[in-house]
């Protein structure tokens, strides 16, 4: 039993390194908007072209576009965002940890919005409002995104354009493990749909230090 | 121009003869600490005395100097932690529905090691949420909180530099609401005393007078 246990998780981790998605397994919608999203994963560029509709990742529910892997653990995943179309000020590009593809399930991510504000929002229990933390504006751009657990504590940096990523703080997390981890797209509204380029998008499984101290 | 603004300025010396000086109402200890917390309005400054294990998960523990307000508000202190304590013994401006020790909530404070925080708890009984910013340890600090709607937004500087815009979130709360200074020492058997100087307390509308 335990021997085919290994060899399971071991055709997991093959899946998962040598993907459809690169660094992740899958592309779904979440919650159901009207219009269709899409995925298209470049394996020479290693790009991600992410489509998303949606009225929001918000609220007690969400709507939008995700390619994820699954993942326990600690881990570190950064991203280049930026969006290819025109659209609502508040459409959004995320990374995300997810605990199920429901579309109220509790939720982590760091955000930018296409005017340029940063966000760290999350749902802490299943159909929850979602809380947020939402950074000054700081005007569209191409945007680097970082996110990285460990134990409990969820920590993010960012960085437009060219410079240095930048710390924006950490809070916690009890969404535990498997968790859903991957990018994920909302255009702000079920008429349209956006577009977003993820370049240099890295997925990194962190060494688990001791147990969690509570 | 529908948003002609109405604000009033009280001065830290305009209510000195009411109960709790200053420009707040009264002061009292939230969640019963072990050890009794206390405040004094002199010259100006708020000396603030409070234990506790926390303000933090499911309920609190703190001293409060607060007075009741509605609508949007803009309320400024500068502050400093008097001798040793905790690393995450914690002071900052407070918005709260109630006295109750796990009542709705929304704050801005500084750790003892220097840590700004913005921390809020959405509804009564759930656990604090909160996010931690970057530091580069303790000292005095000026901290601003805002009340614009369901917004809650941070504001901070560190020994004198500008105040900066640091975030904001988002938290439901009923008018009036209790507006004040609060310190938790994060433990049970002693006691931080913490300064706040420049304290001004802004409202959009006209303030009314202070209860008794």
């Amino acid at each position: 039993m335990r021997k085919l246990l290994f060899i399971t998780l071991l055709a997991i981790s093959a899946f998962a390194q040598a993907g459809k998605f690169g660094s992740f397994t899958n592309s779904d919608d979440v919650g159901a908007s009207v219009l269709k999203g899409a995925a298209d994963f470049d394996s020479s560029t290693g790009n991600y072209k992410v489509t998303g509709s949606g009225t929001d990742i918000w609220g007690k529910s969400d709507q939008f576009h995700y390619v994820w892997r699954e993942m326990s653990g600690n881990f570190a995943v950064s991203a280049k965002a930026k969006f290819l179309t025109d659209g609502l000020t508040h459409r959004k590009a995320v990374i995300m940890l997810r605990k199920s593809l429901e579309p109220d399930s509790p939720f982590i991510h760091l955000a930018i919005h296409a005017d340029g504000t940063p966000a760290v929002q999350f749902r802490n229990t299943k159909a929850d409002n979602t809380n947020t933390v939402d950074f000054p504006v700081e005007g569209p751009g191409v945007w680097r995104l970082k996110l990285v657990r460990q134990n409990t504590t969820i920590t993010v940096w960012i960085a437009k354009g060219n410079e240095p990523l930048r710390e924006l703080g950490h809070t916690s997390t009890q969404l535990g493990s498997p968790v859903l981890v991957g990018l994920g797209v909302s255009s702000h509204s079920q008429a349209a749909t956006n577009t977003v380029l993820f370049s240099d998008v890295s997925v990194e499984q962190l060494q688990t230090p001791a147990p969690t101290r509570r | 121009m529908r948003q002609i603004l109405f604000f009033c300025l009280l001065s830290t010396s305009a209510f000195s003869q009411s109960g709790m000086p200053g420009v707040f109402s009264s002061a009292r200890d939230v969640g019963s600490p072990a050890l009794k917390g206390s405040a004094e309005f002199s010259e100006g400054q708020y000396r603030v005395t409070g234990a506790g294990a926390n303000i933090w998960a499911k309920q609190d523990q703190f001293q409060f100097v607060w007075r009741e307000m509605s609508g949007n508000f803009t309320v400024t202190a500068t502050m400093r932690f008097l001798g040793q304590g905790a690393e995450h013994r914690k002071a900052g401006i407070m918005v709260r529905q109630s006295l109750d020790t796990d009542a709705t909530y929304a704050d801005v404070v500084i750790h003892g090691n220097g840590m700004p925080g913005l921390q809020w708890r959405s509804k009564p009984g759930e656990d604090t949420n909160a996010f931690d910013f970057p530091f580069d340890g303790p000292g005095t600090f000026t901290i601003k909180l805002v009340r614009t709607g369901v917004r809650i937004f941070m504001y901070m500087a560190k020994s004198g530099n500008q105040l900066k815009e640091i975030a904001h979130t988002e938290v439901s709360f009923q008018n009036p609401v209790l507006v004040g200074l609060a310190v938790c020492s994060h433990q049970a058997d002693a006691s931080d005393t913490v300064i706040f100087s420049d304290v001004s307390v802004e409202a959009e509308a006209p303030l009314k007078p202070k209860s008794p």
